[in-house]
């Protein structure tokens, strides 16, 4: 029941923090949708292949969160993934607990998917060079989250994530990455972040 | 060059990296030619750079503006920043106190020592302290949006509501007023909130229909006044018509910004489903 990373999810969720180092900053990640259970009940691991930057600032406002859950949700079914887990870095960065705003989000996408996950930046451990994995990654467990460790197992491929991602940053890809909220200020603005996608497939 | 830099001031950007790659080059070799923008510009630089820790660059700043502006409030007040910056929160408080021992009425001072205590976390503290400060300081707009900022933050919408309501009292033509009102009235919950923040998305649109926040805020708050199932007949047959203008406006709105582009379609075609979809729900 536990999830993995692509490169291309764990680069945009470090590129929106990198972007707003001043805000509390959130966004979903997203998976293939799973075909039929396997006959031989053989656990896969769920693969977020990709994720949507959401918002910075101010968080715990109702109307646009639904409104970008709702229309991520629809474009979701079309390209056959689902909404699978959420993140959030906090605005102090001391501040690494998931607070009610992450939970009431995840227990909704929870409600949907059932192995979704919470995932928090620890931004204490947040720096260019990106030596280790930086995330909590929490599980749904009888109605309450428990952190699992985070390790290079969490990744589909760690080596690859940390070079891409490190040489992002460096890049300040972050300047040009899109989130709801930049949609929401201008509709030309792209959630989806095809030019960073490339970006990340050109360096693999 | 120093035109970009003015802009960012006047329009209060926190560009903080962007400032501090102009400013080096801008300070070292033009700095014979800025004439006497240079001692705002070095403040500017310096917030700057200690966003981005860059120690050694606020301190420089620092030193000159000390060496030209020897007993300044202004300054003192940035060395207390730059304190602030390093986490050193006690010393920040103390030359605060200093600044405020000699000008009670500084509210830069003031203002910093409440900004402590929400680096440090202690929400309430720096919410009660916000509150002593509107008391005294009621014109103070900027501190009216930190303290429903700060407020939203501990999810007491109500008083979030009520500073929001004393910005839109002062500046009845700020649409970001009135539609971040709608916002949290919707967040409130409860039919009476429901209409109200239908109401003042509506408004914000008045002001500025460009406002795309403004426009999903009134199509989700018809929609889900419609889909209640408190309210009669006639207001659900208006909250239909209100959700489906909002509807159309909006499928319009993507339909422009989507021509040109190839990848746009998609968010076009995903509105166009969500908002079907939903319709379906309220019916």
């Amino acid at each position: 029941m536990s999830i993995k990373l692509t490169t291309q999810a764990y680069c945009k969720m470090l590129l929106h923090a990198a972007k707003y180092p001043h805000c509390a900053v959130n966004g979903l990640l997203v998976a293939e949708k799973q075909k039929e259970k396997k006959k031989d009940n053989t656990y896969t691991p769920i693969l977020c292949v990709d994720c949507i930057p959401l918002f910075h600032g101010t968080l715990a406002l109702a109307p646009m969160l639904e409104v970008a859950l709702t229309l991520i949700d629809t474009w979701c079914k079309e390209n056959k993934y689902v909404i699978a887990g959420y993140y959030q870095a906090n605005e102090r960065i001391k501040d690494f607990r998931p607070n009610q705003v992450a939970e009431k989000v995840a227990a909704r996408i929870a409600e949907n998917f059932s192995e979704a996950a919470m995932i928090i930046v620890d931004n204490t451990r947040f720096t260019m060079g990106c030596y280790e994995p930086i995330l909590a990654i929490y599980d749904h467990h009888e109605n309450k989250w428990k952190c699992r460790d985070c390790n290079v197992d969490c990744f589909e491929d760690w080596c690859e994530a940390q070079k891409i991602t490190l040489a992002l940053l460096e890049g300040r890809s972050y300047e040009s990455l899109i989130d709801f909220d930049n949609h929401l200020d201008d509709l030309r603005n792209d959630w989806t972040n095809p030019e960073i996608n490339k970006s990340v497939l050109h360096l693999c | 060059m120093r035109d970009k830099l003015r802009k960012w001031r006047e329009d209060n950007h926190r560009n903080s990296e962007q400032i501090v790659d102009v400013a080096e080059e801008l300070i070292n070799e033009h700095a014979s030619k800025l004439g006497d923008d240079i001692w705002i510009i070095y403040e500017q630089v310096m917030i700057a750079a200690l966003d981005c820790s860059r120690d050694d660059l606020a301190w420089t700043c620092l030193q000159e503006l000390k060496k030209q502006f020897p007993g300044s409030q202004r300054v003192k007040r940035l060395g207390g920043m730059r304190l602030e910056a390093l986490e050193k929160y006690e010393e920040a408080g103390k030359q605060y106190d200093s600044i405020l021992q000699e000008d009670p009425t500084n509210t830069a001072a003031r203002k910093r020592k409440i900004s402590i205590l929400k680096a440090q976390g202690k929400n309430t503290d720096a919410i009660r302290e916000l509150n002593e400060y509107l008391e005294l300081f009621v014109g103070d707009q900027e501190a009216w949006h930190e303290l429903s900022d700060l407020y939203i933050n501990e999810h007491d919408y109500g008083k979030a509501a009520f500073c929001l309501e004393e910005l839109m009292m002062t500046n009845p033509h700020n649409h970001l007023y009135c539609e971040q009102y709608a916002e949290v009235k919707y967040t409130q919950g409860g039919l009476e909130n429901l209409e109200l923040s239908r109401k003042y998305f509506a408004q914000a649109l008045k002001l500025n229909n460009r406002n795309m926040r403004a426009l999903f805020g009134l199509y989700m708050s018809a929609s889900h006044i419609a889909a209640s199932p408190k309210v009669n007949a006639a207001v659900k047959k208006a909250n239909v018509k209100y959700a489906a203008w909002a509807a159309n406006q909006i499928n319009r709105a993507y339909q422009l910004a989507g021509r040109g582009t190839k990848e746009n379609k998609c968010s076009v075609k995903a509105v166009e489903e969500m908002l079907e979809s939903m319709q379906i729900t309220m019916s």
